[in-house]
């Protein structure tokens, strides 16, 4: 499967959307939904692999090869300690940029893209910490509820000795 | 028709800002970083104005005045002297050596179309 | 980013190269060499940073070097004389020029009387030195007439506030010299040109043109003293003009400017209307009197009508061919007119001005710089040389490694069977692989620099750590002209700058101390670059009292870096001064501190591809070697397999390869196991296990890799599989990710997988602080 080319597709919508409301591309783990501001996303690619880093903790699944330049590869499964995703052609690599960094993360599937209010944004629930430490928001959207990946949490601490 | 400017100085920063203010005003700007450059440029193209710099290593601008004037082939070529000199005399040097006028440095970009206006139809 | 950003960043560059000029000719100026070129480079360089300053209205920088320049223009005219005390104050000079220039940079501000002591020596040299019948010398001389006006590129808005500001000031100059001429001014202006007006290229059409614009104009052109044709000299001047100009808001004074150019040159004489203007001689023609301003076109054309009539009158009047010399009016001597065989002459398309230029450097130093060959000449070409962007070249850096990689894999393709086929395919990839190779060597060259950029920084560094450590030093350069990557140069000032550092505190004894032991008083620090191979290596010698192991040691184990029950060997304890964490300097001095040790030396090296490695001798002094890749694009590797996965392991590092079932392993004591080659013990690791990656296959089909990182000792990697040599293009894994402990880089293979490029050096200092913690 090619890159699928989101972007353009989607700039128009993007455009459209007023200034409170949010779009967001929406991916699944199992039966949760998270999402992403669509603003961040690069492409979207299918699972072909990842050359394993070595000293890195379990969520870093390696590295790629994105046109001539190294991305690593982060599991969203494993970063939320369900343990490591067992990926397949069907998985998908959702390339990202984090400040000036790209990364991708590895998610089982992309499954909408949902334009949200911000008024609508809640804050995690007390609790979980996993959860209040990598999300920064709740959204519901069809009776779903969304959780908001913070992609700078995601992202850190990917050393082991970190 | 479009008025080509040989502009000659060392330091690169004042040849970008030449640049830049020349072509907006919709000149083609020629560049040199010394006097000899700027002779081994005349050799080859024609050009409607000069804007020299005066102290430059190689050629200094007050030699190239001189070179220019002595071919022959660029009697009525109009020479610009470039000089933060507030004092008279690099301007009078630059004059006796055959320069048609002269910018002080820093320029401001009207004053330097304007100046260039004065020297050439 | 704006224009105006866009010039910072040129001036910027500009400033830095300019400042490594200073320094360059201030250390021959330093060591005696005083002559005119070496102060007009000085002078040069300060003047185009303050011009460019000036440009961008860093007024402080601006004060400084106008100041600083006015004092070396009093040197180059030996109005003031180059002592000693004033190169001393000079090289000050230089440091505040450069700490102006990066206050400038940096947007922060420098204290408001920074370098004002210094100013002030500018003033009392001034005094001392200028003879006593220059009126405006002394104090006054020095103080800033020059004020900067900042240039906006970018708003109109400011460009207009200026105009209106020039305007009303020059105004005002006039209502003050002829307050009541205002009200219907009209002016008559008797305009004579000299022959030197023309031969400066000036031209009478574009004055009548400015003039036109500044009110209604007409213009007679005065003509009877033009000679019969047989008298008639081509280049001399026969012709005046009377002007008149109407306009209520007219001054002599804006009249005046309109002659700016031509002032000399020509006579002017203006009067306002009423009085007498001397009558013109007949015969006159009268010109149309021409509309103001706006149809500035017509009067242009208008003027050239006259003209061209002019001519044609003048070409009716005689058939006379030979134009006589010299009416007696040419008092003039500027350029001859040219006869037609000069004219001729000077057309021939080589009659150079000056001879060729040959390699003559344009922004380096001048005479100073034997820049090599190569660079001389590409730079002496001016014309047909071009700037470009750093990052175009990197990508045809890049471009070129990745086509070298594809010419290599098809050359590899290449078996016995479609050898001895494609004989045709063959040749074709030999040239294929010829021109590639070519193409490769050339475009390093563009980047390519030599190291003299950064050697020439470190006297100075020596001279102050000398007289800090009240030390006798100096300091030996040699192979400046060695190149290398330019990338590559950048990156080595800090850790240069830390290693003479290091030998000028813990190095180099004191005076007494040197006598002491019968060496001699002054130490020598040695500074050089050679090419090795494909590899650059820069060595820091001293002739100090080595490492002092012992401290050394106690050091580490203090500091947790060695555990009490591990005894490292000499050469292990040696290294240990790039330890991270270990700084010997904080705890010994705060010359080599400023709060960064000798690690920062490790890993900027290791950051370019390159490895470090100290060798001392007790009481005879210290060497350290930098090796550098000569290039960063392209990697000769050995790629083997980890696991499922590839790595890639420098073949610069690699000893030999062995195969498990034929290696001899011995266990030792402590659990681990070496492996004996030659009698020598190597340590063993397993890079399975190091980079916990799972592998089936059987020890005996695993195999050996005997490294050696820059002069250490050896050490054995145990691997999976041998896939075989290849080169590969370098990419960074710190780009999107972050530094992996043991990997140097990625690279991308031949199939699109990332292989990861194996740390030798950083595998074996990671073992030890294993062992260690």
């Amino acid at each position: 499967m090619e890159a699928l080319g989101l972007r353009d597709d989607l700039n128009d919508k993007s455009a459209v959307a007023a200034q409170n409301s949010l779009q967001l591309i929406a991916f699944s783990i199992g039966d949760q939904t998270y999402g992403v501001e669509i603003t961040t996303v690069r492409e979207i690619r299918a699972w072909n692999g990842a050359t394993p880093l070595p000293n890195t903790r379990e969520f870093v699944r390696g590295v790629i090869n994105l046109r001539g330049t190294i991305v690593p590869i982060f599991d969203l499964r494993a970063r939320f300690g369900d343990g490591q995703t067992s990926p397949t052609k069907n998985h998908v690599v959702v390339v990202m940029s984090v400040g000036d960094k790209w990364v991708g993360i590895l998610v089982d599937a992309v499954s909408d893209i949902l334009t949200v209010s911000r008024d609508d944004i809640h804050n995690v629930p007390e609790g979980n910490s996993i959860d209040s430490e990598l999300l920064n928001g709740i959204v519901t959207h069809d009776s779903r509820m969304v959780g908001l990946i913070d992609l700078h949490a995601v992202v850190s601490g990917a050393k082991m000795d970190a | 028709m479009t008025l080509r400017v040989l502009t000659v100085d060392d330091s690169r920063t004042i040849l970008a800002m030449l640049h830049h203010t020349l072509s907006n005003a919709g000149f083609e700007v020629l560049q040199a970083e010394d006097g000899q450059q700027g002779l081994d440029v005349l050799k080859t193209e024609t050009v409607d104005v000069v804007i020299t710099d005066i102290n430059m290593p190689v050629m200094d601008g007050i030699e190239f005045i001189k070179h220019v004037r002595a071919t022959g082939l660029h009697q009525s070529l109009p020479i610009l002297i470039l000089t933060t000199e507030t004092s008279q005399d690099k301007r009078d040097q630059g004059k006796a050596a055959g320069g048609t006028g002269w910018i002080v440095k820093p320029f401001d970009p009207e004053k330097l179309i304007s100046v260039i206006h004065r020297v050439v139809h | 980013m704006s224009d105006l950003d866009d010039f910072k960043a040129t001036y910027f560059d500009e400033c830095s190269e300019l400042l490594t000029e200073l320094e360059e000719q201030f250390v021959a100026i330093e060591a005696g060499e005083r002559d005119a070129d070496r102060l007009n480079a000085v002078f040069r360089a300060i003047h185009s940073i303050k011009g460019g300053a000036g440009a961008f209205g860093f007024s402080a920088l601006v004060g400084f070097a106008h100041a600083y320049e006015t004092l070396l223009d009093y040197v180059r005219d030996g109005r003031i004389e180059l002592a000693d005390e004033v190169v001393t104050l000079c090289i000050r000079a230089n440091d505040i020029v450069a700490d102006h220039v990066a206050a400038a940079r940096t947007g922060d501000a420098l204290p408001a009387d920074y370098g004002m002591d210094e100013k002030a020596r500018f003033d009392a040299l001034a005094r001392g030195e200028a003879p006593a019948d220059d009126d405006g010398e002394g104090p006054d001389e020095f103080d800033i007439e020059f004020t900067p006006v900042m240039v906006s590129l970018d708003s109109d808005v400011e460009e207009a506030e200026y105009d209106i500001a020039f305007d009303l000031a020059e105004l005002d100059d006039t209502f003050e010299i002829v307050p009541m001429a205002i009200d219907h001014g009209q002016w008559e202006v008797r305009f004579t040109p000299h022959r030197a007006l023309y031969a400066r290229a000036n031209d009478p059409l574009l004055l009548f043109r400015e003039l036109g614009a500044l009110g209604e104009m007409s213009v007679k052109a005065v003509l009877n003293p033009i000679p019969p044709l047989s008298d008639f000299e081509p280049f001399d001047v026969y012709c005046s003009w009377e002007i008149s100009l109407v306009s209520p808001t007219l001054t002599e004074a804006m009249i005046r400017e309109v002659f700016e150019f031509v002032d000399g040159d020509c006579d002017i004489v203006i009067v306002q209307a009423g009085a007498a203007v001397v009558p013109a001689p007949a015969p006159a023609v009268e010109a149309a009197p021409v509309a103001p301003a706006a149809p500035e076109e017509a009067a242009v054309s208008d003027l050239l009508a006259l003209a061209d009539d002019e001519v044609a009158h003048l070409l009716d009047f005689t058939p006379e061919p030979k134009p006589a010399p010299v009416s007696a009016q040419d008092s003039f001597e500027e350029p001859p007119g040219l006869s037609f065989a000069e004219l001729a002459e000077s057309l021939k398309p080589a009659t150079p001005v000056q001879p060729a230029a040959k390699a003559k450097p344009v922004a380096l130093a001048p005479a100073a710089a034997e820049s090599s060959g190569e660079e001389g000449e590409r730079r002496a070409v001016g014309v047909q040389s071009i700037r470009v962007d750093l990052d175009k070249v990197d990508r045809v850096v890049n471009m070129v490694g990745e086509l070298v990689i594809t010419q290599s894999m098809l050359t590899q393709q290449m078996d016995e069977t479609l050898r001895a086929r494609y004989t045709e395919l063959v040749r074709g990839l030999e040239v294929l692989a010829q021109t590639t190779r070519g193409l490769q060597d050339s475009v390093m060259a563009i980047r390519a620099q030599p190291v003299k950029s950064v050697f020439s920084r470190m006297p100075r560094l020596v001279r102050e750590l000398g007289l800090k450590t009240g030390k006798k030093i100096k300091l030996e350069t040699i192979g400046e002209n060695t190149e290398i990557d330019k990338t590559v140069i950048e990156q080595l000032s800090d850790p240069l700058t830390h290693m003479i550092r290091n030998s000028a505190d813990h190095g180099i004894e004191s005076p007494e101390n040197r006598l002491a032991m019968g060496k001699p008083e002054t130490g020598t620090i040695r500074l050089s670059a050679e090419q090795a191979g494909g590899n650059i290596l820069i060595i820091v010698e001293d002739d100090g009292a080595g490492i002092n192991r012992e401290r050394v040691l106690g050091l580490a184990r203090e500091k947790g870096i060695v555990a009490p029950d591990i005894t490292p060997t000499d050469e292990q304890i040696d290294q240990l001064i790039f330890a991270p964490g270990f700084s010997t300097a904080e705890a010994l001095s705060d010359i080599s501190g400023r709060g960064v040790g000798m690690d920062v030396v490790l890993s900027n090296i290791k950051k370019i591809g390159g490895s470090v490695h100290v060798r001392s001798w007790t009481g005879r002094g210290c060497r350290m070697t930098l090796r550098l890749p000569l290039t960063l694009a392209v990697l000769d590797v050995m790629l083997v397999k980890v696991g499922v996965s590839p790595y890639v392991v420098p073949l610069s590092s690699i000893v030999e390869t062995i195969q498990c079932s034929r290696a001899a392993f011995e266990r030792v004591p402590s659990g681990g196991q070496v492996l004996q080659v030659r009698g020598e013990y190597v340590q063993v690791i397993d890079l399975a296990e190091r980079f916990d990656m799972e592998t089936e296959t059987e020890a005996d089909n695993r195999f050996v890799v005997l490294c050696e990182a820059e002069g250490s000792a050896k050490v054995a990697l145990i691997v999976d599989d041998i896939i075989g040599q290849q080169q590969v293009v370098i990419k960074s894994l710190e780009e999107n990710f972050e530094r992996v402990e043991g990997i140097a880089g990625g690279t991308i293979l031949g199939d699109g997988n990332v292989a990861l490029i194996v740390d030798v050096q950083g595998l074996k200092t990671t073992i030890v602080h294993k062992n260690a913690a």
